[in-house]
């Protein structure tokens, strides 16, 4: 009891230190107001960072690129040490992994019984960036731009050129599926859903770009950045990132499964499914 | 561009992901898939072989049955063929009986019969003996007539006798 009470004040202690620290310290002043800081969130026409000294991007491209290394490192990691371990009656990082592939695979397989394996895979790669790439934000990377200034490393796609990218390249999955089962009719098939590609990237870009914004401005006031953040950072981008993740794959198997189905076949009830995918 | 849409940063973002889809496939999606169909083929092998032991175990099953039925009949043959034969021994016993009884009663009736003929020859021989005797005895007596007196003697000898 004694330790335990002793750890409590040495907490208390620590905590009042860095709470009197923090506001002798101070600021040092604000360089842009909230209007400012809100523009730059969307349209990151001011904060851009060096790419290898090659030319300036926006954070969310630099994000992309740390989410991917990551991603890899720990596949890479898992590549090495568990899966060689895999045994026939699973463990907990077994199971959580076999659950991910299977959800995935599971997917592609029930929405597009024809041709799935690579939509299989594209779904898990991109459920994986989206879940672990809105998580990112969390981890408040901080990076320095090419005017010197600090900025943290938002959700690679609050950033708009990487919602274009992952929906126009998931329309272009869902074209090469048409394609490859029916030829010049598929291409029609995909074709005629033109509004796709813009639907999917703006959808992307608004959900994680309006989950920035809140955290942007919750952040800018110094009076809100106690407790509140770890309701609106914490539980809304754990939200962000399932919801996002799961809307984003679904449609994607979805109309993949649409336009690459048999032509002679019966049609199958997707289309039932999909306000409800689109609702979400 | 509007909003800041920059065609180069998407090639680069596709550039990212089409590197991070290819490095997910080699180092996490196929390994984990292979070792799930893997597992899969194993547990299939598996039932298919519990399955193959089972129709095994089925016809072996199928066999004892037979075999079962093959010997109820022939316990049933066996059966039939030792109550006939305990029959036949019963029969036989009877039959030897039934002889020996047969023998028994002709060596009695022959018996009986023999007594019966010594028993007349020996009354008859008697009768002999006697009607000597009262012939000797009329002859020994005189003065009366003979055949009279044999008469009265052979009636009064066999009161006589009889007292």
């Amino acid at each position: 009891m004694k330790q335990h009470k002793k750890a409590l004040w040495i907490w208390l202690l620590a905590v009042l230190l860095l709470l009197i620290a923090s506001l002798l310290v101070g600021t040092s002043g604000r360089t842009e107001s909230v209007q400012e800081a809100m523009r730059d969130a969307v349209l990151h026409s001011v904060n851009q960072i060096g790419l290898f000294g090659l030319r300036a991007v926006n954070p969310g491209t630099i994000s992309a690129f740390t989410v991917t290394a990551i991603l890899l490192l720990a596949a890479a990691c898992i590549r090495i040490f568990a899966i060689p371990r895999f045994q026939y009656v699973p463990g907990k990082l077994q199971l959580l992994l076999e659950e991910a592939v299977g959800l995935f695979d599971g997917m592609a397989k029930s929405n597009s019984p024809h041709r799935n394996r690579f939509l299989g895979l594209y779904l898990f790669s991109v459920g994986s960036y989206v879940f672990v790439g809105t998580l990112f934000e969390l981890l408040g990377i901080q990076a320095i731009t090419v005017h010197g200034h600090p900025v943290t490393l938002p959700a690679p796609l609050s950033d708009v050129n990487a919602a274009i990218a992952l929906g126009t390249l998931s329309y272009l999955v869902i074209l090469s599926g048409g394609v490859a089962s029916n030829g010049l009719g598929g291409v029609g098939k995909t074709l005629k859903e033109f509004s796709l590609p813009i639907s999917m990237s703006f959808r992307l870009f608004g959900a994680l770009l309006s989950g920035l914004l809140v955290t942007e401005l919750v952040y800018y006031f110094v009076a809100l950045s106690f407790v509140l953040p770890v309701v609106v950072g914490v539980m809304f981008t754990l939200l962000h990132a399932l919801i996002q993740t799961y809307v984003l794959t679904m449609l994607t198997a979805l109309y993949y499964g649409e336009v690459s189905e048999q032509s002679h076949e019966p049609r199958k009830k997707h289309k039932k499914e999909l306000p409800q995918a689109e609702n979400a | 561009m509007p909003l800041n849409i920059d065609p180069q940063q998407i090639l680069l973002h596709w550039m990212n992901l089409a590197i991070l889809i290819g490095g997910l496939y080699l180092l996490l999606y196929k390994p984990v898939k292979q070792f799930m169909e893997k597992r899969e083929a194993h547990y299939k092998d598996l039932d298919a072989q519990a399955a193959e032991k089972l129709a095994q175990a089925e016809q072996f099953k199928a066999q004892c049955q037979a075999k079962l039925d093959g010997a109820d009949e022939e316990i049933r043959q066996a059966r039939a063929k030792a109550q006939q034969t305990a029959q036949q021994a019963a029969q036989e016993q009877l039959d030897q009986a039934e002889a020996q009884a047969q023998h028994i009663l002709a060596k009695a009736r022959t018996e009986a019969e023999q007594s019966r003929e010594r028993a007349l020859r020996e009354s008859q021989r008697e009768m002999r003996e006697l009607a000597a005797k009262a012939a000797k005895k009329l002859a020994a007596q005189p003065g009366a007539d003979l055949f009279d007196r044999f008469l009265d003697l052979t009636e009064g000898g066999g009161q006589h006798e009889g007292r």
